[in-house]
């Protein structure tokens, strides 16, 4: 039909999900906490090996439980991005049955989890943290640095693109 | 009749008659509006009619399509909706209107003689109002003008065709936006029963039409009255019947479709 692609950023409040579109499509960055109330809804258009594709991005309100989420913000996503705070324990105790909660219940989709503000902690701290939870993270961002940002956004796209 | 008696005479046809007829008149359209308006007694008056077609096509199913595309038929039954839907709004359409016309012939019949009175009398208002013809056909023609027309796609609120008259914002963020907008109304004010019809907003309203998969939404400047509402409700019936949209579907296709659309208004 055409190429763009509805895209959902999940996870508690103040994980920096806003925070990571905002450094992603305007390339900014505050450290005032602004928080999102219902969904904030963006565009990006990028290209990827001469192929071109639109995000269309729903920054949707922070929740500590995925079934709480209104399931029309989650309807017709082709990719997810989990996002927790490494420095909020809370934020990610629950991702296992978060995640398996999106597999089952969007089964076509494809999902990335990403823990932000890696520019709060040592890089080889977050690495062990997480894999002594055994807990899989995919990419290690940070939207005050910049660090990984696009990466994320980017992979997603990708996988979306091989898709088709 | 001396000519005080005349005028008295007129003065009793004016008013007295008239009012009496137009009371009438107006207790008729106030209980069809109701059945028009009342989900319920819409549904009792259009339900039978729907539920004796489609028993009459489920009979025919099985000797006219065969038993394999009846099968067919249930499996795929998104797209049989899909399919059917503009049509059994038509068919919905076309029996209120029938009973208004059927009413309006009715009463044109039996007040023919008041009407003219009527006539004489908003001459008479006229003159002593003040009120210019100009003026009044003036305010008669605050007409409604079709902005912008979206074709979205249910659920991810993806743009599937647009066409506007004007240059406006960013039409993929609006359909996503619409969508969240029509889809937190509806759960949380409706209970997911119903659907969103329109949005309003100073001087424009967002009308919604549903189809299965997808919804159309025009902005529309002006008054959007039941007649031209109506007529929009057509050309959206039409339009979806004429161009069903697939995985095949293209972008550009549609929106030209829509562009004529906005143009043939
Ligand atoms: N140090 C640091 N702070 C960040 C980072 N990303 C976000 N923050 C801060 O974290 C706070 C919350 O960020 P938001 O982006 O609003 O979080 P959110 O997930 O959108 O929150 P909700 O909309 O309430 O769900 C803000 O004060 C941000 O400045 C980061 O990478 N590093
Ligand atoms: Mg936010």
């Amino acid at each position: 039909m055409n190429n763009s692609k509805k895209i959902v950023l999940i996870g508690h409040f103040g994980v920096g999900k806003s925070s990571l579109v905002r450094r992603y499509v305007q390339n900014t960055f505050t450290d005032n906490y602004m928080v999102t109330i219902g969904v904030h809804i963006v565009k990006k258009e990028i290209q990827l090996n001469q192929k071109s594709i639109t995000l269309i991005i729903w920054d949707i309100e922070g929740k500590d439980d995925i079934k709480k989420v209104r399931a029309s913000y989650l309807i017709g996503t082709s990719g997810f991005i989990y996002v927790v705070d490494p420095t909020r324990p809370q934020t990610y105790e629950h991702i296992t049955s978060e995640i398996n909660f999106i597999t089952t219940q969007y089964p076509k989709a494809k999902y990335l989890t990403v823990a932000n503000k890696s520019d709060l902690i040592e890089p080889e701290e977050i690495k062990r943290l997480f894999d002594s939870l055994q807990i899989k993270i995919d990419y290690f961002a940070s939207a005050k640095s910049g660090d990984e940002v696009s990466s994320v956004f980017e992979n997603l796209a990708q996988q979306l693109l091989d898709n088709v | 009749m001396n000519d005080s008696e005349k005028l008295q005479r007129l003065k009793e046809l004016l008013l007295d008659e008239d009012r009496d007829f137009a009371q009438k008149i107006l207790h008729k359209l106030e209980s069809l509006d109701q059945t028009i308006q009342t989900p319920e007694k819409l549904s009792e008056k259009v339900n039978p009619i729907i539920d004796k077609k489609l028993d009459v096509f489920v009979e025919e199913i099985p000797t006219k399509l065969g038993p394999t595309i009846a099968d067919a038929l249930t499996k795929s039954q998104d797209k049989v909706v899909e399919a059917l839907f503009p049509i059994i709004g038509k068919m919905i359409k076309k029996y209120i209107q029938q009973e208004i016309n059927q009413l309006t012939e009715k009463i044109n019949s039996q007040v023919q003689d008041t009407f003219s009175i009527q006539k004489w009398q908003r001459k008479i208002k006229a003159f002593f109002s003040g009120v210019s013809e100009q003026e009044i056909i003036l305010s008669e023609i605050n007409k409604a003008k079709l902005e912008q027309i979206f074709v979205i796609e249910k659920g991810s609120g993806l743009l599937i065709a647009s066409a506007s008259n004007s240059e406006s914002i960013d039409e993929d963020m609006i359909a996503g936006m619409l969508t969240a907008i029509k889809s937190f109304v509806e759960d949380a004010f409706i209970n997911g029963q119903q659907s969103l019809e329109s949005i309003q907003y100073e001087l424009s309203e967002i009308y919604i039409q549903n189809f299965t998969s997808y919804y159309i939404a025009v902005v529309i400047s002006g008054e959007l009255n039941t007649s031209v509402k109506n007529e929009l409700e057509n050309k959206l019936f039409d339009f979806a019947q004429k161009n069903p949209i697939s995985e095949t579907t293209t972008k550009e296709e549609l929106s030209l479709q829509l562009k004529t659309l906005l143009a043939n208004e």
